[in-house]
């Protein structure tokens, strides 16, 4: 018979034991810890793209009609949550952070649930002039670049300034009509048909989240 | 005729007997499993733990399978307590005996048997499969340290009573005086072969670590336990403690007794008399009869404890009737030839 | 004065159960580390009970699957009054990344009272040791409940 340990018993006898004596002493978690879910409301804005990308589910919304917006209720049912950050990441607006905070005890089902309330407002209206203008901008250089046209002076001339809504421009001059900009819109605001060469915004539906912006492999949308 | 009576009742509810066991029993239990968290690097419970486990547990719902027999089940938890108390009351003190006279060392084997009975009959009514494995291992575990414990007794035995002139003597309370007037039996060489034997079949007897295969919590659900809860459950704990103390102070009897003449002498050079002489006797036997139990817990359990995985039931076996046993034989043949 | 002794005692000595309703073994490893040298729930008293019928706490881990739902709830009926039922992870409070499932019968709160759920996928062993000790609080409310 082998004892390994007979060492290691009686010097350990002698010694202080290795416990992190927790409740008595506070233990702080990893820097990059993903604990309990803290929202901002207002810097969401409702893009929906949180609840896409959960895994479990756990992000839910309610909507309610009232005179100034929408009210929008976003929840996170911790009880539901993989503690993933997929939703943090994804953010754009960097509205939800995982703290470190780990004492997520609840003797009730709602002690779980991190929510917040917002207003939406609903998109101005008096932006109307500016609308046939956008379509407009991607419709002259595709007809301007056709047949081979003077590229030297379109593309500066034509080079898109950021909209004051927030809602995004595209660059026709760096857009290859790859269609991923259509693709990761959680609203489905974009359509892009590559073979036509149009790309075309749902103002309406645009929540401006920036997740188009964020995806163009050549940087060819401006919020 | 009254005061008499009056005296064994308070023997049997206090000193040796009942309180005095609770109390020693648990402490040692407590004790035991701090010192087998230090070895393992943790704080550990408190002391007093096994006490909130046992109050904790009179606390609790006592649920009686359907398939139990009702009286077997509740009272075969305090058949086992009650023969570790009578056990306590025939193993001397020192110099302080309440029962000692009549009873001698085989008296004490059988009683040793009675806690092991108990749990088998009471785990063995409740009709559950694991108490089915836990018994057949208990039988096991019981019967392989039976045999190296026989050997040491008598090799103990026939050691006094070749220096007594006796033959073989049996009575605890003479193996204690002789050692009393002669010195500690473990300073003899032909006893440490022995002592060493005993020190080894107290886990054993114990159902403790490297030996609790009977009693596995982790493969077999604590095996005869399993169904009980609730205060019967508390009783068993409590009979697992007291056990302790039985097999730790009747080595402290058998090997160690010269210490009692130690006493003695040290009450006489105070110059004290009578009865202030009498208690402060029977105050330190208990003191030093206490310290050595925990240091004998020490070593014999709680290290062996914390070195050592759970052995199967057969390497119990084997191990106990080859190794344990030839130590004690060693012992035996010693004396048989006056060393 | 026994009963307050019992009392007290219940706080001290709370053993736990441990069930795994098809947990992906996240949480019982993290359940086992509260155990080891390292955060020792021993000091507090807490032990890890081989049987249900020893147990105070029971704790669930996992998404209770169809298979494991009737060995879950037959296993709690047998622990003895007062007992507390812990749910540990996310999965046994709403089916976590499981839900929906064909095989998921959770959540547990749907069959059973559920005392103290502690969050996390996994949850920290500080965390677990707060919600073990909240359970043990409510045992002794329990306890101080009955006759």
């Amino acid at each position: 018979m082998d004892f390994p340990f007979v060492k290691e018993a009686i010097s350990q006898l002698f010694s202080k034991p290795s416990c992190a004596m927790y409740p008595a002493v506070e233990s702080i978690a990893a820097p990059r810890y993903r604990g309990r879910i803290a929202f901002d409301p207002t810097k969401c804005i409702n893009c929906l793209m949180c609840e896409r990308v959960c895994c479990g589910g756990a992000i839910t919304h309610t909507v309610e009609k009232t005179e100034e917006g929408d009210k929008i209720t976003r929840s996170f049912n911790l009880g539901c949550c993989t503690f993933c950050a997929h939703c943090m990441d994804f953010c754009n607006h960097g509205a939800i952070q995982l703290t470190q905070d780990y004492h997520m005890i609840a003797t009730k089902e709602e002690d779980l649930i991190v929510s917040g309330t917002f207003i939406k407002k609903p998109p101005v209206k008096k932006a109307v002039p500016p609308k046939p203008a956008a379509p407009a901008a991607p419709a002259a250089p595709v007809g301007a670049d056709a047949p081979g046209g003077p590229k030297e002076t379109a593309a500066p001339a034509e080079a898109p300034k950021p909209r004051d809504d927030g809602k995004p421009v595209q660059d026709p001059a760096k857009c290859v009509y790859c269609t991923i900009c259509a693709r990761k819109c959680p609203a489905g605001a974009l359509t892009v048909d590559r073979a036509a060469k149009t790309w075309t915004l749902d103002e309406d539906v645009c929540v401006g989240c920036g997740t188009c912006a964020a995806a163009c492999p050549k940087n060819a949308i401006i919020m | 005729m009254i005061l008499e009576a009056v005296k064994y009742l308070a023997y049997v509810l206090i000193f040796p007997g009942f309180l005095f066991c609770f109390l020693t029993g648990l402490l040692l239990s407590g004790i035991d499993r701090k010192l087998v968290a230090r070895m393992q690097k943790r704080v550990g419970p408190p002391i007093l733990q096994p006490f909130y486990d046992f109050f904790k547990l009179c606390g609790k719902e006592t649920i009686i399978p359907a398939a139990a027999n009702r009286t077997v089940f509740l009272m075969a938890p305090l058949v086992g307590l009650a023969g570790l108390v009578v056990l306590q009351l025939f193993i001397p003190v020192f110099s302080f005996t309440a029962f000692s006279s009549v009873a001698d060392v085989i008296v004490i084997l059988y009683l040793l048997l009675i806690p092991a009975l108990s749990i088998m009959i009471g785990g063995g009514a409740t009709g559950s499969p694991y108490a089915g494995v836990g018994l057949s291992r208990e039988m096991v575990t019981v019967l392989s340290c039976e045999l190296p414990l026989v050997l040491v007794l008598l090799a103990v035995c026939k050691k006094v009573g070749a220096a007594t002139g006796t033959g073989l003597c049996f009575s605890l309370t003479e193996i204690v005086r002789y050692q009393m007037a002669n010195g500690s039996l473990l300073g003899k060489l032909s006893m440490i072969p022995a002592a060493v034997a005993f020190l080894m079949v107290i886990p054993g007897e114990t159902g403790s670590h490297p030996f609790d295969a009977a009693e596995a919590e982790t493969e077999i659900c604590e095996g005869m336990l399993a169904e009980y809860s609730g205060a019967p459950l508390g009783v068993y704990k409590l009979s697992h403690s007291v056990k302790i103390l039985s097999m730790t102070s009747l080595f402290v009897m058998l090997f160690l007794g010269g210490i009692g003449g130690g006493i003695q002498n040290l009450v006489l050079a105070l110059g004290l008399a009578g009865g202030a002489a009498g208690a402060l006797t029977i105050l330190l036997d208990v003191i030093v009869l206490f310290l050595l139990c925990v240091i004998l817990t020490a070593v014999a359990i709680s290290f062996v404890h914390a070195v050592t995985a759970r052995l199967k039931i057969e390497q119990i076996f084997k191990y106990y009737w080859t190794v344990v046993s030839a130590l004690a034989l060693v012992s035996l043949v010693l004396a048989w030839y006056g060393l | 004065m026994f009963k307050k002794l019992i009392e007290e005692s219940t706080g001290k000595s709370p053993w736990l159960f441990h069930i795994n309703a098809g947990s992906c073994n996240g949480c019982d490893i993290e359940l086992v580390s509260v155990l080891t040298p390292r955060y020792d729930a021993e000091r507090l008293g807490f032990k890890l009970a081989g049987s249900p019928r020893h147990a105070d706490i029971v704790v669930v881990t996992g998404p209770i699957t169809a298979q494991s739902l009737p060995r879950v709830l037959r296993s709690i009926e047998q622990v003895p009054e007062p007992r507390c039922i812990v749910t540990m992870g996310s999965c046994p409070q709403s089916g976590n990344v499981f839900r929906g499932s064909y095989s998921i019968c959770g959540p547990l709160s749907k069959y059973v009272h559920v005392d103290v759920d502690v969050a996390g996928c996994t949850p920290k062993p500080e965390a677990v040791i707060d919600g073990l000790a909240l359970a043990t609080q409510i045992l002794q409310e329990k306890r101080r409940a009955m006759k």
